[in-house]
């Protein structure tokens, strides 16, 4: 059995898929995108976290059972309110642990949020028990990419073509970040990468928040955004509309022009 | 609603405008009515007559429901010396006088004084021969001539300044029964405002939409008003209650239980929510002042639109509406006694307490039980005896039994002060000849329960490090404690954080479950209270979380040290239903199962699960549909009570100044959360600024 790292579970997460979804937030990722809001699921192991003079460790190890029953505790009431939805770090790096967990879930709606920065095999032995993914897509140009998340995007590519063939339902999201990825080049690089692909419900726009590098010190790092955090975001769907893809911009201003569509996905 | 004739007279009210009518003496009646030698009725009668006579008419232009105070206090009716003599060896409530109960508005509206008034005087004259049954009745005669020819000035007043609409309704109500919503408003303001007036307190305003109904119904049909118009009434109404709340006693401002019900069923079942219950909601939406406060009666089948209308005033941050659940609270009433038709008419005390309008002269607050304490001892003197846990928890039930015996105890001597005002308005008291302080039909006694989750941590954390991994001694707990851990901080951690915490672990809420049985218990023991009444244990905690924690205005130390959870000395318990406030959990799906372990069914005095949720949360139309969704959520899972509080920037700069008391608070924005009190200083302080401009 493969027991794996979990730096968070969350409830009520209104953002994190259809209807109303306990989140868990596995440990653990390979990017390390310089405007990274979750800097404590970056490494894999446990650490202590030292805020307003308490100290607090992040990081608690479940068997797969143990945090399937603590998930099935609250199926009756996540069945009919939404679901769960993993999310990270990178779930898929600790692919079987997950993928045993899911395994032992009671007929919940899940929901996989990924970089598609992992292994094929995980991914594939993953998503195949979700319902729906969401896709984080960042930058389409690999330098850039290399530059803002320290990785290569070939296998992220890759990995979002693979998906598409797999018949499993995908959200890609985007995150807006000044000057990075809110550029006019690479939304249009995505639109285009995107278009087409057999699957794709839909693009969300994420408009980068400020108060993303608040959780550093905390941990003892230093937040080194490497952009001018305080520029406007840029929010531009139209390469997405002249492309027939669905987009959405999240937050107040995109939420309310959202009649719903999210909760369809719901069966 | 776009009113500026509203705004005007909310901002008279925000702006003390109408303070400024006050007198600055409050007059003394105290040499006529002892020169008199009256009796204890007759007295508060005619301090009802004198302070209604003493009232000077205020209206102002602007205004179709009229009525402010102008004399700023309720003076005594006996010298401090004969007060003193009357009450020895008994036990007051609180601050004397009947206080906490629900009238019969809509008897009172339907009758009119005038026909309250032949109530009485028909049964004074089948009683002439009972002295006690003249002296209740010629007082109650008293304070309804006087509320009638306090009506009359106002309508002279209202006619001199050419305020013919105001003069036109004050010329029918309250003496008769009102014909349309308008006069009713304007009756109950004023009927209202006389129970105050007497010196009662926490006067709540029962089932608002199921009295009132009839008469909007009426004036709906016949073309009168529009829901509109009709909603601007209610919301005068409702700013009317907030003219004079200053002078109201509380434990802190805005704590005058002005309580107002929506919802539910009608007493034959059928459903209750109307056009009215939506108005209301729109009307305290618009009106966004703390009174009155908001009660919802809900079921697990309560449409989302009416809950995402409630939502829409949950995010304005005033802490209502609260929730309670028909499913849950009905049968549990039935199970205390309460017939099916009462039960299904109940509506809520100053706090939470479910009280029957008209025919409850429960007293729901009688005292709490403090589950800390209990605990404390239990496992203090069960592990010095080298005891089992079982021997720890049957140490905690009798620790509990003897707290509920002895608060029962102290109020067997209950002196109950006579009312005739107040039992003008309720059911039965004129026509049985009986002062409402000599009981009605429900004479219950409520206690809270408090500190329900520190307590239940408290034993999770001994069953768990001293018994099952045997990882903690006793002597070392013991040491731990007495030294507030001091010299102890990798224990206080352990306990803290690898110790089972209520709504977080299913063995705590067990816990926890456990402790509000053996309250029951207690309380159930009890078969009778001295009034005929059984005593209802309760979830709530009102103050007692502090005054049992840190200690009640005027002592010299906390009453508990402390607590094996891991909580120093002089730390809170968790408020009403709450995970205790060290404890970090994983949201409210996890408290809602939490606190959906008790047997609502036997610990039926009220007390709402208290949640925060960052305001964020409601920041759109979808996520309002999706805090509906939740407060349904709260309905299946058969909890009983719900209050949510959306957080806002001041709550949030008291969590930046002091961590320590807001150490579940979660800010969150799209795709992550945080812990607020682990965010830097200048991400909290930009946090802030958002939510201020979010509000």
């Amino acid at each position: 059995m493969n027991s794996g790292t979990v730096c968070d579970i969350r409830e009520l997460t209104l953002h994190d898929g259809p209807g109303l979804r306990t989140t868990v937030f596995l440990k653990g990722c390979p990017l390390r995108c310089s405007w990274c809001h979750n800097p404590e699921a970056q490494r894999s192991e446990p650490q202590t976290i030292e805020a307003a003079g308490q100290r607090r460790v992040v990081g608690t190890r479940y068997e797969p059972a143990a945090l399937a029953a603590l998930l099935n505790r609250q199926a009756p009431v996540l069945r009919e309110i939404g679901g769960v939805t993993f999310s990270g770090g990178e779930p898929l790096q600790q692919g079987e642990f997950l993928r045993e967990v899911i395994e032992q879930l009671s007929g919940l709606h899940i929901v996989l949020d990924t970089s598609g920065n992992a292994d094929r095999t995980a991914l594939d032995r993953v998503a195949a028990r979700c319902d729906l993914v969401h896709y984080d897509l960042k930058l389409i140009d690999p330098a850039m990419h290399r530059r803002y998340t320290g990785c290569d995007n070939a296998l992220i590519l890759a990995n979002l073509r693979h998906l598409s063939e797999m018949g499993i339902p995908y959200v890609v999201r985007v995150p807006l970040i000044p000057g990075v990825t809110d550029t006019r080049e690479n939304l249009a690089a995505i639109a285009r990468t995107v278009r087409g692909l057999p699957g794709l419900l839909r693009v969300d726009l994420l408009p980068y928040n400020r108060a993303a590098g608040g959780k550093y010190a905390s941990l003892g790092m230093s937040f080194e955004p490497g952009f001018d955090e305080s520029a406007e975001v840029h929010i531009e769907t139209r390469p997405f509309i002249e492309a027939h893809i669905d987009v959405h911009v999240a937050g107040p201003a995109g939420d309310r022009t959202d009649t719903g569509s999210r909760d369809k996905e719901l069966r | 609603m776009k009113s500026d004739r509203l705004a005007a007279i909310r901002r008279r009210i925000t702006e003390g405008g109408y303070r400024r009518n006050r007198t600055t003496a409050v007059p003394h009646f105290l040499p006529e009515l002892d020169a008199e030698n009256l009796s204890w009725p007759r007295r508060a009668s005619r301090l009802i007559r004198r302070m209604c006579e003493a009232e000077q008419p205020i209206i102002e232009p602007d205004e179709r429901i009229v009525f402010a105070r102008t004399v700023p206090g309720v003076p005594p009716i006996f010298s401090q010396p004969d007060w003193t003599r009357l009450t020895a060896g008994r036990t007051l409530h609180e601050l004397g006088p009947i206080s906490n109960i629900c009238a019969d508005w809509g008897m009172v509206l339907s009758q009119g004084l005038a026909g309250r008034r032949r109530v009485a005087v028909e049964t004074l004259r089948d009683m002439a021969g009972d002295g006690e049954a003249v002296e209740f009745l010629e007082s109650a005669i008293e304070t309804i001539d006087a509320v009638l020819d306090l009506a009359a000035r106002y309508r002279e007043a209202a006619d001199r300044m050419g305020a013919r609409e105001v003069a036109g309704i004050l010329a029918r109500v309250p003496a008769q029964p009102p014909e349309t919503l308008h006069e009713a408003l304007q009756a109950l303001r004023l009927l209202h405002s006389v129970v105050w007036m007497g010196g009662h307190y926490h006067v709540g305003l029962g089932r608002f939409d199921q009295y009132l109904w009839p008469y909007l119904a009426a004036d709906l049909a016949a073309g009168r008003l529009t829901l509109d118009t009709a909603e601007e009434l209610v919301a005068e109404f409702f700013l009317s209650l907030n003219k004079d709340s200053d002078l109201y006693p509380g434990v802190q401002q805005g704590d005058n239980g002005q309580s107002l019900m929506l919802g539910g069923v009608r007493p034959d079942g059928s459903e209750g929510v109307n056009e009215l219950t939506r108005i209301a909601l729109r009307a305290a939406l618009w009106t966004n002042l703390i009174d009155p406060k908001i009660n919802l009666r809900i079921t697990p089948q309560t449409d989302l639109t009416l809950l995402t209308l409630a939502s829409e005033l949950t995010r304005k941050g005033l802490g209502f509406p609260q929730y309670s659940n028909d499913a849950v609270v009905i049968p549990a009433l039935v199970h205390h006694g309460y017939s099916l038709e009462d039960a299904r008419n109940y509506t809520v005390a100053a706090c939470w307490e479910f009280i029957v309008p008209g025919k409850g002269m429960d007293v729901v607050n009688i005292g709490a039980v403090s589950f800390p304490a209990a605990v404390d001892a239990a496992i203090r003197e069960g592990l010095a005896a080298g005891e089992s846990f079982t021997g720890i928890l049957r140490r905690t039930s009798e620790d509990i039994r003897k707290q509920v015996s002895a608060t029962v105890e102290s109020y067997s001597r209950l002196l109950l002060p006579p009312a005739p005002y107040y039992s003008v308005v309720m059911d039965g008291c004129l026509e049985r000849g009986r002062d409402l302080s000599a009981g009605l039909r429900y004479n219950n006694f409520g206690i809270h329960g408090a500190g329900s989750s520190n307590a239940a941590d408290a034993l999770a954390a001994v069953e768990q490090l001293v018994f099952k991994e045997s990882s903690v001694s006793p002597a070392e707990l013991i040491a731990a404690l007495d030294a507030d851990f001091e010299g102890h901080p990798v224990l206080r951690q352990r306990l803290l954080g690898e110790a089972p915490k209520a709504g977080n672990d299913p063995e705590a809420d067990r816990l926890l479950a456990t402790l509000f049985g053996y309250f029951a218990e207690a309380c159930e023991a009890i078969p009778d209270n001295g009034r005929g009444g059984r005593i209802r244990p309760g979830t709530g905690s009102a103050m007692y979380y502090v005054w049992l924690s840190r200690g009640a205005p005027g002592d010299a130390a906390p009453p508990i040290g402390a607590t094996a959870d891991g909580r120093k000395k002089g730390e809170f318990f968790n408020a009403n239903l709450a995970p205790s406030p060290n404890a970090q959990v994983r949201g409210p799906i996890s408290v809602l199962q939490a606190f959906s372990g008790i047997d609502y069914q036997r610990v039926c005095n009220g007390g709402p699960i208290t949640m925060e949720i960052s305001d964020a949360a409601f920041s759109d139309a979808e996520a309002l549909g999706k805090c509906a969704v939740l407060v349904r959520t709260f309905a299946r899972l058969g909890c009983q009570q719900l209050q949510l509080n959306a957080l806002n920037a001041e709550k949030l700069m008291d969590a930046k100044a002091h961590p320590e008391r807001h150490r579940n608070l979660i800010v969150r924005v799209w795709g992550w959360s945080g812990y607020f009190c682990e965010l830097a200083p200048e991400y909290q302080d930009h946090v802030i600024q958002r939510y201020q401009h979010a509000l």
